[in-house]
């Protein structure tokens, strides 16, 4: 046939453009997908104790130096990998929201918008808390003078808490975090589509129900998380968490394992440096009775 | 010489099946049509298709039978050879269809299921839903791209077929044909031209017919010489869903799914069809009919409708004719998976749910019997000879009609089921016969010596559309003048017909064919201008019409689908047995005094004005001797037993001896 | 007539009707009105024809009648598919009392708007048709000559494949699609007819097939003669344009005027693809 012949023709992309959505819908769910329902769980562990959370941090850098590849190969380069498909997919679509009002056409436009939300959070929220890398310059130079890299990995519930009291980062969190969630839900629906896994009306109809029930709990999960998390970072509860964090890490370093890493812990410079941007009185305070205390 | 090519013109049934069987044969083909093939009107059939299959052979069925109820239901007009070639070739035909992935309905055990069509007592008919039509068209459009993808077949699709190309010996060397869009005028040179263009319901205005079905291409080869048989012969399909556009047809498989047709016994009951109960409705055609209740065959159907609402004053409503075809007593699941297309557009058209509530459906214009008149060769069985380039050849030389446009097939009425039959055999029979054709000439259309002829014929068109976009029309609108044609033709010649009317009609309809050339045109663009090339198919329409209208003034008959109550032959209705037997035979002799005046063929033939003269032609009824029809005849009984007397002594003097083939295009060369 | 589903008491002697027209390929368009007498019982067909009739507009000025396409006129052959009111579906089946139920202003007639106008409301849908080849939407039988039945076939079987059958390659799937973008090629001034209908070809066998397409192939595979070929349809759906363009918008089937389940159709397409594309990686 001619289009086989003129395929040669065409770019790589173009001639592998099924192997690549094919790329883009499975790195969707995995790593991407269950990396975040994995995030949001042990981010949601906050609810149970700071400590709690602490601990499962802790087995996450137990991977120690294996620990920025882990993030590279399985989280960062298949989001964007993700992403950047998707920015092209986005692209060629012409929704048409306003001619046919069916419930999936709004779907398929809101997939396509979360996507875009959860792309620009994602970035914001990786620099926010990790930095993007953990170059020095870059951090010196570019990351602690705009507010990034606020997480750190031995006090986790308090210094994650304490980056989340401005209001404005608090909306941020809540739009992108139901953004991912959604994306993924219905993510999840139209890759039974694209694989093949659900076929009749029926079968779609049943599989967006579950995969509505599961979105629906993943928010909750997240949103618990999130708020579970703020709370750590504001009056008593901050007090307790660092409380907590602190005697791990001393109680770890002591039993020898953990290296003591204070890259890895919060400082007060840096604590109060970071209100620079969207200061907040309260937040001040807090951060500054903390620092009594302390 | 160069390559040798075929044109098939029309993208039906009959146009597809040749152009996949001549792909195969290895003779490349130009295919044209006016719309993209895959919407051309065969998509419209619904009920099924015709053939005797295994269970019907275990009730005494077989091929012969088949034959035999369509010449008699077709009153014994066509030439016998082709019908029973046909019906010979019904199994295979199906069996093929079905390879080539026709959705069949299907019987649990996983064949296909058959049902039960007008005309006959067997159920012959194998159907897909109640888009069978459709379905069949499909599976030969896919074959056509198939080749089209190999390089076999090139389509054109928006063209109109304008004339066909005679060189001097008036041999067809190819046809002109104009684009719809562009409107290109160009010249197909081919050694061979098919017509399968369908059948020209647009005369009659609104009738179940596709908008493409103005029949002009018929026409523009009849001004070419081209004879056109039997015109007279206009099938009014019973029951059609009435409209302001069309009126959308109501499968006979309505009927054969056990539909019932019915009328309130009080005229105009103004209850609802739900609250009346069964003893006060007039099922009509099952009392009158007992054997084939609302079976009968189509001419029969419709003028017992007809009937009930003119003459008798019963039809449902008031202001507008139509009678009850109820389906209220079949279950939906049912009604749904054998009737579900049709019901669907019943439903889409009308807002109604006819699984609820009966349809209200009175009759409408649906087929042409007659159409552009083709030879055949026949073989001494009866059949015909395979490959014979005389097959389907008009008395045009290199141009051969098939489908709904030839005239062979349903004589004086098309039993249901039978016409999707034809259009498939014909294109299919017609294949090696237009090999053989080609295989006899000693150069192609292609080569340069035709060029000076497919430049001047060409030229000829294309001044007579300069003309026609320059012309300072008077204020005639060709839409309103053809409402005029639609209401004239359709008072005068559907189901009931009389002479004084007739001859009206020829009058008006002559008026209104000067009234065309003074038609303005409001678009005089060259540019997709549907203005223009509408005024060109309705100035064709009007050879056609004429052929219609004279052809039926000068039948003094009944037969088939022409009736003129003037010469209805009443039955017996005396109770004494010795005047009954009087009575029968002369009713007998009257018949066969009837079929030898009669029993031809009327052939138009047309000058360059479009005029036509008619003549007749005897037709070839050697293989079944024609028998008085006598659905639902009073005395029929007294009637048969007379005729068969005189058949058994007819065998008896003729004992051995064949009978003589006429001498006309029966006679095997 | 026929009593039709509710009553007219209120309905106005006359109706606008808008119609979006364009002279040419590559012209300009504009919006046309018209004013139509009103009588029950009639459909976007019979405005139409009415508007030729008339040959003029609504401010009385003479007017060349509308271009439009129509064949059967009972929603069988597709011919007649246009936005009416916006949505795409076909003239024939548009019936005026309800669409003036709904939106009693008027009623808004234009051309389908991913494929290329020819005139008016008329398009070409090549582009449909070449995408039938592309997935060899046919059974590839031996011949024509005489080999007894087809394969048996259970009721399910045909139950699945009919309704994939009626397609009638009417373009409203691919018209409501957001996936599905036109393509609209001019031609150059020193082309032949032939290169330019190649150039064509070549631009639309990139492009996307769309979801009758693709619910064809289905058709096809599911028909034990068609399963034989089945690697073949896959492949085509694998390719450039394929079935993973489609981005789960569903207007497809929400818009398909025969009720096709075009959408089982793509799932049925992805769970082949996936298993050929599997079978092709690990099997040879």
């Amino acid at each position: 046939m001619d289009s086989q012949a003129n395929s040669s023709t065409q770019s790589f992309l173009a001639r592998n453009d099924f192997l690549i959505r094919r790329l883009h819908s499975l790195s969707g769910l995995i790593p991407v997908g269950a990396f975040m329902v994995v995030h949001l769980m042990v981010n949601a562990s906050v609810l149970e104790s700071p400590a709690a959370f602490q601990k499962n941090v802790y087995s996450i850098h137990g991977l120690g130096s294996l620990l920025p590849v882990v993030e590279w190969v399985f989280i960062f380069i298949p989001i964007l990998f993700h992403a950047i498909v998707g920015v092209v997919i986005v692209a060629g679509g012409m929704p048409n929201n306003n001619q046919y009002r069916y419930a999936a056409n709004y779907r398929y436009t809101l997939q396509r918008a979360t996507g875009m939300l959860a792309f620009f959070f994602i970035m914001a929220h990786v620099f926010h808390m990790h930095g993007w890398f953990h170059a020095d310059v870059w951090l010196e130079n570019v990351v602690h003078p705009l507010g990034g890299a606020q997480f750190k990995p031995f006090n986790a519930a308090s210094t994650a808490g304490l980056a989340l009291q401005g209001y404005v980062w608090v909306a941020v969190y809540v739009i992108g975090v139901l953004a991912c969630v959604y994306h993924l839900a219905n993510g999840v629906w139209t890759m039974g589509i694209t694989w093949g896994v659900w076929t009749s009306a029926a079968a779609q109809a049943r599989a967006s129900a579950v995969c509505s029930v599961l979105g629906v709990l993943l928010a909750v999960v997240g949103m618990g998380a999130l708020f579970g998390i703020r709370a750590s970072g504001s009056g008593e509860k901050l007090e307790q968490a660092i409380q907590a964090e602190d005697q791990m890490y001393e109680s770890k370093v002591a039993s020898g394992e953990v290296k003591a890493n204070e890259h890895k812990r919060r400082h007060e410079e840096e604590a109060e440096k970071s209100e620079s941007e969207d200061d907040l009185a309260a937040l001040e305070d807090q951060s500054a009775g903390a620092t009594q205390r302390e | 010489m160069a390559e040798q090519r075929v044109l098939v013109v029309g993208g039906g049934l009959a146009g597809l099946a040749a152009a996949m069987k001549l792909a195969e044969l290895g003779i490349p083909v130009d295919l044209m049509s006016l719309t993209p093939v895959k919407r051309s009107h065969s998509v419209c059939a619904q009920g099924g298709i015709n053939s005797v299959n295994e269970l019907t052979r275990q009730q005494g069925d077989s091929e012969y039978l088949h034959f035999d109820d369509t010449v008699y239901g077709g009153d014994f007009l066509q030439h016998q050879p082709p019908v029973k070639e046909m019906a010979d070739w019904a199994p295979r035909i199906i069996d093929l269809m079905d390879r080539l992935g026709v959705p069949f309905n299907r019987t649990p055990e996983g064949f296909r299921d058959q049902r039960r069509f007008g005309g006959t007592l067997y159920k012959r008919t194998a159907f897909a839903g109640a888009t069978t039509g459709q379905q069949l068209l499909y599976a030969l459009d896919e074959q056509v791209r198939r080749w089209h993808a190999g390089g076999m077949i090139a389509i054109y699709e928006g063209w109109d077929f304008l004339s066909p190309v005679l060189d001097d010996d008036g041999r067809c060397r190819g046809a002109i044909a104009q684009n719809l869009v562009s409107m290109e005028i160009r010249s197909f040179p081919a050694d061979a031209v098919i017509l399968a263009t369908g059948g020209c319901g647009l005369i009659y205005g609104r009738s179940t017919m596709s908008m493409a079905c103005t029949g002009s291409a018929a026409s523009r080869c009849s001004k070419a010489g081209v004879k056109y048989a039997n015109g007279e012969f206009i099938q009014v399909h019973p029951t059609a869903i009435p409209g302001a556009d069309k009126l959308r047809l109501m499968s006979e498989s309505a009927r054969g799914e056990g539909g019932r047709v019915w009328v309130p016994r009080k005229p105009q009951d103004s209850r609802e069809p739900g609250e009346i109960s069964e003893g006060e409705r007039y099922y009509f055609l099952e009392e009158r009919y007992p054997k084939y209740g609302n079976l009968v065959p189509r001419d029969i159907a419709t003028r017992e409708i007809f009937n009930v609402c003119v003459n008798e004053g019963l039809s449902v409503e008031a202001d507008r004719q139509c009678v009850y075809l109820d389906l209220t007593h079949i279950s939906r699941e049912e009604l749904d998976r054998k009737l579900g297309g049709i019901l669907h557009i019943y439903e889409k058209f009308q807002g109604v749910d006819p699984r609820e509530e009966p349809m209200k459906i009175f009759p409408a214009v649906h087929y042409s019997m007659g159409g552009m008149w083709a030879d055949y060769e026949r073989t001494v069985e009866g059949g015909l000879v395979l490959g014979s380039p005389r097959n389907h050849q008009t008395n045009v030389p290199g141009l051969y009609a098939i489908g709904e446009c030839d005239y062979q097939y349903h004589g004086g009425n098309r039993l249901g089921a039978n016409s999707l039959l034809s259009c498939i055999f014909t294109g299919l029979f017609v294949a090696p016969s237009v090999q053989n054709m080609m295989g006899s000439l000693s150069s192609s259309a292609h080569d340069e010596k035709y060029d000076t002829l497919h430049r001047g014929q060409r030229a000829v068109r294309q001044l007579e559309h300069d003309n026609l976009l320059k012309r300072e029309g008077g204020r005639e609108n060709p839409y309103v003048i053809h409402q005029e044609l639609g209401d004239v033709m359709t008072k005068a010649a559907t189901v009931v017909r009389d002479n004084d009317q007739l001859k009206d009609a020829i009058e008006k309809v002559n008026e209104l064919g000067e009234r065309i050339e003074n038609c303005s045109l409001s678009d005089t663009g060259n540019w997709t201008n549907q203005n223009v090339m509408f005024t060109k198919a309705l100035r064709d329409m009007f050879p056609i019409a004429k052929a219609i209208l004279q052809g039926a003034l000068a039948r003094d008959e009944c037969r088939g689908a022409h009736y003129k109550p003037k010469f209805t032959m009443p039955g017996v209705e005396a109770d004494d047995p010795a005047e009954r037997r009087r009575q029968a035979e002369a009713w007998c002799d009257a018949f066969e005094e009837k079929n030898r005046k009669w029993l031809k063929t009327t052939i138009a033939s047309f000058d360059k004005e479009g005029e036509p003269t008619l003549s007749y032609e005897e037709v070839d009824t050697s293989i079944i001797p024609p028998r008085p029809r006598l659905y639902g005849l009073v005395g029929a009984e007294v009637i048969e037993e007379v005729w068969k007397g005189r058949q058994a002594n007819r065998n008896g003097s003729a004992n051995g001896q064949s009978e003589p083939a006429p001498a006309t295009a029966a006679a095997t060369s | 007539m026929i009593a039709p589903a509710h009553d007219h008491h209120d309905q106005p002697s006359s109706f606008e009707v808008r119609v979006l027209r364009q002279a040419g390929p590559g012209e300009p368009s504009h919006w046309e009105r018209h004013q139509i007498t009103y009588e029950p019982n009639l459909n976007v067909i019979s405005v139409l024809q009415k508007i030729a009739a008339q040959a003029t507009t609504a401010d009385g000025k003479d007017t060349t009648p509308v271009a439009w396409d129509c064949n059967c006129l009972e929603e069988v052959c597709g011919a007649c598919t246009m936005l009416v009111n916006g949505q795409t579906r076909q003239a024939c089946s548009a019936l005026v009392d309800k669409l003036l139920a709904d939106d009693p202003s008027g009623i808004e007639l234009a051309p389908m708007s991913k494929f290329p106008v020819l005139r008016d409301l008329v398009v070409d849908r090549a582009r449909m048709f070449r995408a039938l080849e592309r997935v060899h939407a046919w059974i590839e039988v031996d011949g024509y000559g005489d080999r007894g039945a087809g394969p048996r076939e259970s009721q399910e079987g045909q139950e699945f494949r009919y309704p994939l059958s009626e397609c009638m390659t009417c373009g409203c799937c691919v018209e409501a699609c957001p996936q599905y973008a036109k393509v609209e090629l001019t031609k150059h001034v020193d082309e032949t007819d032939e290169q330019f209908e190649k150039r064509q070809e070549q631009a639309y066998d990139e492009s996307f097939l769309g979801a009758a397409a693709i619910s064809q192939a289905m058709l096809f595979n599911e028909h034990p003669t068609g399963h034989m070929n089945a690697g073949e349809r896959l492949e085509a759906l694998m390719a450039p344009g394929g079935l993973q363009v489609c981005g789960n918008a569903q207007n497809c089937v929400s818009v398909c005027p025969k009720e096709i389940p075009l959408t089982t159709s793509i799932a049925k397409a992805g769970r082949q693809t996936t298993w050929h594309a599997f079978k092709r990686l690990f099997d040879r």
